[in-house]
């Protein structure tokens, strides 16, 4: 991980530590690549624009498990190779 | 053209619990939608309508809050910061004051006004999109909160009452200022006289007419001071006292965790 990221920045780290999931009320942990916060314990993601973090809870959208990443990778990298 | 302030109702299959959590999702999206529109111009109107009266309030409204140096404090329902901003001095740079609302465009105001100030205290505020009924902060995390003319506005004032409650830390009190809802039939006629001749037609002058109409309505379905003292009691807080200041026209309920 990059020191003093850009979106830990943006958002300040303060506000990253106290912020929890507005549905399970557990820690949220800052995604760079996504510029979002993410609830592991949900498996929801909320988006942070322009540095407000977004934690209405109809915001919040599914995010890929592990699993489900490494069989879309598998996918693709199987029709890059056909290709 | 259809009123934003139509909350429409549209019918939803289903069991009458499922029905009734579908109308207060499009009920809650309505009212985002009218603080949306109103944004630009909620701090002028604000002046305009109280001709600067809401300013003292809301310094009252601050006051009550036991908010002090080194607090951490949240602000719900901030809108365009005005309360936020007069917590951010009161706590100083080793407090934190934290500004909450689910309209965007209206944190866009707020975050602007912030860089607008060149005081170091000013960077102890920070701002967050939420929705005051799933509030997300940890159980007893803040010194004292304040909501300004929100609680009003959410759908559920029992649940928001009880998320206020649930992320205040014990022994802090909440203050909640709001337009009163008098037990007084004068004072409610002259309210409401007031608004249906000077709010609205001043609020049309900005092409904002219905939204302030919304206004009557609002404060015809709040409840009374008492009310709103037994409601904060129902909800967990130790004590619960309405004040009402502006000749009676505003409220300011004052809750102890």
């Amino acid at each position: 991980m990059v020191r003093g990221s850009r979106v830990v920045e943006i958002i300040s780290k303060t506000l990253s530590e106290m912020l929890v999931c507005p549905l399970s009320e557990q820690p949220l942990r800052v995604c760079e690549k996504s510029n979002s916060l993410i609830s592991h314990a949900i498996g929801v993601s909320f988006p942070i624009v322009d540095g407000i973090p977004c934690l209405v809870p109809r915001d919040g959208e599914i995010v890929e498990t592990d699993s489900d990443r490494t069989a879309a990778d598998a996918k693709t990298d199987h029709k890059t190779a056909q290709e | 053209m259809t009123s934003l302030l139509q909350f429409s109702f549209s019918p939803v299959a289903g069991h009458p619990r499922r029905r009734r959590q579908q109308q207060r999702i499009v009920a809650s999206a309505d009212r985002q939608a009218l603080f949306s529109r109103i944004a630009p111009v909620y701090d002028n109107l604000n002046d305009v309508l109280s001709l600067g009266q809401h300013r003292i309030w809301k310094r009252m409204a601050v006051d009550w809050s036991g908010a002090k140096e080194g607090s951490n404090v949240l602000d719900l329902c901030c809108g365009s910061g005005d309360l936020a901003f007069l917590l951010s001095p009161k706590v100083g740079v080793d407090g934190q004051v934290t500004g909450l609302d689910f309209s965007r465009e209206q944190l866009v105001v707020a975050s602007s006004r912030q860089k607008m100030q060149s005081k170091a205290c000013y960077r102890n505020l920070k701002w967050v999109e939420g929705d005051a009924l799933d509030l997300p902060f940890s159980d007893c995390y803040f010194d004292a909160i304040t909501m300004g003319y929100g609680l009003r506005n959410v759908i559920d004032k029992y649940k928001a009452l009880k998320e206020v409650y649930r992320v205040l830390k014990p022994g802090s009190k909440a203050s909640i200022l709001d337009f009163n809802k008098s037990t007084d039939e004068l004072r409610t006629s002259i309210q409401g006289w007031m608004i249906d001749n000077i709010v609205v037609p001043v609020a049309a002058g900005y092409g904002l007419a219905e939204e302030y109409r919304y206004l009557k309505s609002s404060i015809q379905e709040f409840l009374t001071g008492e009310e709103l003292e037994h409601l904060a009691l129902k909800a967990g807080f130790s004590s619960a006292k309405h004040f009402e200041v502006g000749g009676g026209l505003m409220g300011n309920l004052v809750a102890t965790r």
